[in-house]
């Protein structure tokens, strides 16, 4: 069982992380800044925990806090471009954050051994989870009960005044300026959001992986990040989900057996499901019919 | 809906882990992991060759000898972390949730630390909810892991120890050589280690000046900058640690240059054949301590089982062959069930007997194991000599 | 020399390589800036292809060895083919209005490339034949690596042979005609499909020989060569200008130039962080890049 509820971890903490590129695609940017953001959690949620000793859950919100201030500073100048420029804007951003990362070093000693971030050698011994005897089934529930949180909030989010404004800037940016909608204020708030939800991702991912290095946050993971929400398709937060699944359940842990292919499969599959599905796994007549099951009537 | 729910139960069932074996057909399941994609593919497929060479090896001869004083044959499984922390701590989990006894990996520092990390840092500590699953590891070679968790063991090879005494023969056989420059990839956690912390004090410690080092990133292509930073010092040894791709890189540059030197010293992992691959001109007389060369005939006769499976024996697959004997003379001594119901009783008296170990058999000699888990282990210096390995020098000859 | 001399030379000598280097940048933001000015759309498996395409002349000169040239002018034809294929499998068939579907599936291409290679050599470093690579152009007190001024003349030789097919070919007109107006110029009688088809395997041999100019440099070719190269050459399409080819050349020189100066002053674990900088310069203050025109379309 602990398999299950360490691929269930797994799963919730990129669920979260494609969440927070998911919120800022909405709006038609494509962030490859979501890798920083993550970083910045896991860092200063590992500092909180293991550093200053505190417990997990404040350490997470001050992380995830910090995250969204970043975002939200960054999210002024950057937004100011967009298409490839953006996507370019963003990533050089998160690659700079990651360099950051690789030339911090902060290190106390803690009994007889030194902690902190040491550069490149990694943030070492995140223990908080097994040091307070939290089992794999308490860290996943645990996580889940993160990930539900960020769902349920952005399928609400989704459904509100909010959401047909951020997916008016993402359709079309003039008609939607045109009938007064703030375009820089709706592009920063949905960075703003992303962040914070990365920001939680990255603290988690701490604390399940116990330690950090910068190679870790790297250009692949800014990419995944991306690939969940338009792979997973942007009609709604259950095809994030969706995308995760078949990313890090199946690709990755089903195909496993297959050996060697696995790997030459990964990509080959990722092209396929883009000319089959190009709106996603989950797109929006999947939506409906999944509705349509639960007995709702269509909209 | 029903779709959905095909789709789900053909997840399960996909991702179920297998289930113990009948008690009938007893064996003893050893689950090696580690790299087989991307740049270090090659070790994972060394480690796989060679430990099932050494589980053939071992069953042709019987198998080991159980509790009850049956034979079982050994069985080794191997899987693909890629490399990746996450993917890493998702295999031993799977492991853990099988009937492995023991798992051997990984390949990659970075994922063996965070690995580590997960496992139960005290044997039988019940306020620590970590994975209580023993893991030896063949390759991750930075310094100072298998502190992290006492279900941590390893047989790498102990750099502090072999480059302290390469410094001090090289001090006897160049008297003439005065100085030392380093060459470093920054951003690789055991390259970088192994400068700052091994190659640098060690050699300040035999009374070399250190004149400085240059830096590169593990991916770059460009060295002209660095490679000329390290002509200006104009030092007499030059130590280079970093993996083959840039240590070519670099002794590419360094012959354009014509950088002059007395010695060249290089990093435990590039006496490989990656390294003869694809620079062999370059690296020509590279001196590099290593804990396996085929020098005696129970390493030949490893290295070509290992031929045999399609893998070359080195100095981090070697090892791999000496851990699954000294696994089985473990098992032996533990005097584990093998059964279905007995799989967590096993893997605590593994761990148990290894920790309780002081002294194992090598290839190249007795190994010396610390309280911490670690390894000392006999090593000879090896040099680059007309596009192959040879020996140079055996310290304890 | 004194030590004061070796201080002012050893920048300008670092400037002088850095720039010499950065015509593969170059090279490689061409790639992008081509394909986005005609499909208005980003490549990401653009990189890996040239990388793949380098490989690939390794593995036709395994037995019988050829002239580095030929090498190199194999490298290109591969990647053309490459080229193709990321067309067919990534571009061809996924609805126009669906940039981010393609977008996703050049990243899966770009993985599917890189494990091919991977798998073909298990992860090994491949040595890669160079011209010159033991000539140095002494220059008292400077000197200039003999294979990067070959890099640096071929590099030249491929723009303007570029150059000439865009702007004195019926080909490149047609090209030019789709980049600007696709409705008219398929009025026209132009071939969308069949343009763009073209421009994939124009740009895919100029990465080949991107590809096999990087494996010359360095000596070897890795895997691990495909997503820096990609970072890289994003930012110099962007610094660039999108769309520009001159502004492509420039920006790839400026760039290889500006990271040595700063790993020469500020060391090579902060070096990158400068040429972010650098790029957010140019957003903030010049965000149509060097030569870009300033478009409202994304």
């Amino acid at each position: 069982m602990d398999f299950y509820y360490g691929m269930a971890q797994l799963i919730g903490v990129h669920t979260l992380l494609g969440l927070s590129a998911y919120v800022v695609l909405l709006t038609g940017q494509v962030s490859m800044a979501q890798a920083g953001f993550f970083a910045i959690g896991a860092y200063l949620a590992g500092m909180l925990t293991v550093l200053a000793g505190w417990h997990i859950v404040p350490a997470m919100l001050l992380a995830a806090v910090a995250s969204a201030f970043v975002a939200t500073v960054v999210g002024f100048p950057a937004l100011r471009v967009k298409g490839l420029m953006l996507v370019v804007a963003t990533l050089a951003f998160g690659e700079a954050v990651r360099i950051f990362w690789f030339n911090f070093d902060y290190q106390i000693a803690k009994g007889n051994i030194q902690v902190g971030p040491l550069g490149g050698e990694g943030f070492k011994q995140i223990r908080y989870f097994p040091e307070n005897g939290w089992s794999t089934a308490d860290v996943a529930l645990f996580i889940w009960a993160w990930v539900i949180a960020a769902m349920v909030a952005l399928w609400w989010l989704d459904r509100s005044r909010v959401g047909s404004v951020l997916r008016a800037v993402g359709e079309d940016e003039l008609a939607a300026q045109s009938v007064g909608i703030n375009l820089t204020a709706v592009k920063v708030s949905a960075m703003t959001i992303g962040g914070f939800i990365a920001g939680l991702g990255g603290a988690i991912y701490a604390h399940y992986t116990t330690h950090i290095e910068h190679l870790n946050f790297g250009v692949i993971l800014a990419t995944f990040a991306i690939a969940y929400p338009i792979l997973g398709g942007l009609s709604s937060v259950i095809g994030v989900l969706i995308a995760v699944i078949f990313i890090q359940g199946f690709l990755v842990e089903v195909l496993r057996f297959m050996g060697d292919w696995r790997n030459l499969l990964f990509g080959a599959l990722i092209v396929l499901a883009m000319n089959v599905r190009p709106d996603g796994l989950f797109d929006a007549r999947a939506m409906r019919t999944l509705r349509r099951l639960f007995g709702a009537r269509d909209a | 809906m029903k779709r959905l729910l095909t789709i789900a139960a053909a997840l399960g069932v996909a991702m179920s882990v297998g289930t113990a074996a009948d008690a009938a057909d007893r064996t003893v399941k050893i689950a090696g992991f580690g790299a087989m994609s991307g740049v270090v593919r090659s070790f994972g497929i060394n480690t796989q060759a060679v430990m099932q060479a050494a589980a053939k090896a071992i069953n042709e001869a019987g198998g080991v000898k159980l509790a009850d004083g049956s034979m079982a044959p050994m069985e080794v499984t191997f899987d693909d972390d890629r490399c990746n922390a996450e993917e890493g701590i998702s295999v031993v989990r799977r492991l853990a949730s099988g009937d492995a006894v023991v798992g051997v990996g990984p390949t990659c520092s970075n994922v063996a630390e965070p690995l580590f990390g997960i496992l139960q840092a005290k044997a039988g500590d019940e306020g620590d909810s970590g994975l209580q699953f023993p893991i030896f590891t063949d390759t991750a070679i930075k310094g100072g892991l298998a502190k992290i968790s006492e279900w941590a063991f390893r047989n790498v090879p102990n750099e502090s120890q072999m480059y302290k005494s390469l410094f001090e023969w090289l001090a006897s056989q160049h008297p003439d050589a005065k100085s030392v420059y380093g060459g470093v990839e920054e951003d690789f956690a055991h390259s970088r280690f192994t400068w700052y912390k091994v190659m640098k004090t060690r050699s300040a410690d035999v009374g070399y000046e250190v004149k400085g080092e240059s830096k590169w990133l593990l991916n770059d292509t460009n060295f002209t900058t660095q490679v000329r930073e390290m002509k200006r010092a104009g030092a007499d040894i030059i130590a280079i640690s970093a993996h083959p791709f840039t240590t070519c890189g670099v002794l590419k540059e360094m012959a354009r240059q014509r950088v002059k030197y007395k010695v060249l010293v290089g990093l435990t992992s590039s006496s490989s054949l990656e390294t003869l691959n694809g620079c062999a001109k370059q690296a020509e007389g590279i001196i590099i301590p290593t804990s396996f060369a085929p020098v005696n005939p129970e390493a030949v006769a490893a290295a070509d089982a290992a031929a045999a499976l399609g893998g070359s024996a080195d100095l981090h697959s070697a090892a791999a062959w000496e851990i699954m004997m000294i696994l089985k003379d473990v098992i032996e001594a533990a005097g584990i069930q093998a059964t279905a119901d007995s799989v967590q009783a096993d893997r605590m008296a593994i761990r148990d007997g290894l920790a309780n170990l002081k002294t194992t058999k090598g290839l190249l000699g007795e190994i010396q194991r610390t309280d911490e888990g670690e390894a000392v282990k006999p090593y000879v210096y090896v040099h680059a000599d007309d596009g192959s390995w040879a020996v140079l020098h055996d310290p304890n000859a | 020399m004194s030590d004061f001399w070796w201080d002012v030379i050893d920048p300008i000598q670092s400037v002088l390589d850095g720039v010499m280097f950065g015509s593969i940048y170059a090279l490689i933001g061409i790639g992008f800036t081509l394909i986005f000015g005609v499909m208005h759309k980003i490549n990401l498996a653009y990189a890996a292809a040239s990388i793949g395409g380098a490989y690939a002349s390794l593995a036709a000169f395994q037995l019988l060895s050829a002239p580095a040239l030929v090498v190199f002018l194999c490298a290109a034809v591969a990647s053309g083919v490459i080229g193709y294929a990321v067309y067919i499998c990534c571009f061809r068939f996924i609805p126009e209005h669906l940039p981010l579907a393609t977008l996703m599936a050049s990243v899966g291409m770009l993985i599917l490339i890189d494990e091919v290679v991977v798998h073909a050599t298990a992860g090994m470093p491949e040595p890669y034949p160079a011209m010159f690579d033991d000539v140095m152009i002494d220059l008292e007190p400077f000197w200039v690596r003999g294979d990067l001024l070959m890099i640096f003349v071929l590099s030249v030789i491929a723009m303007m042979i570029l150059l000439y097919i865009l702007y004195r070919t019926r080909l490149g007109i047609a090209t030019r005609a789709v980049a600007q107006q696709p409705a008219a110029a398929q009025l026209c009688g132009i071939g969308q499909q069949n343009t763009n088809a073209v421009t994939f395997i124009i740009t895919g041999a100029l990465g080949g020989l991107a590809g096999a100019m990087v494996g010359a440099s360095v000596g070897i070719l890795s895997p691990l060569l495909a997503l820096p190269l990609t970072v890289k050459g994003l930012i110099v399409t962007v610094i660039g200008g999108l769309g520009s080819i001159p502004g492509a050349i420039v920006a790839g020189l400026l760039v290889g130039g500006f990271e040595n100066v700063f790993q020469y002053f500020r060391g090579v674990t902060e070096r990158d962080i400068y040429v972010m900088l650098l790029l957010f310069v140019f957003l903030t203050f010049r965000p149509q890049g060097l030569f870009g025109r300033m478009s409202t379309r994304d």
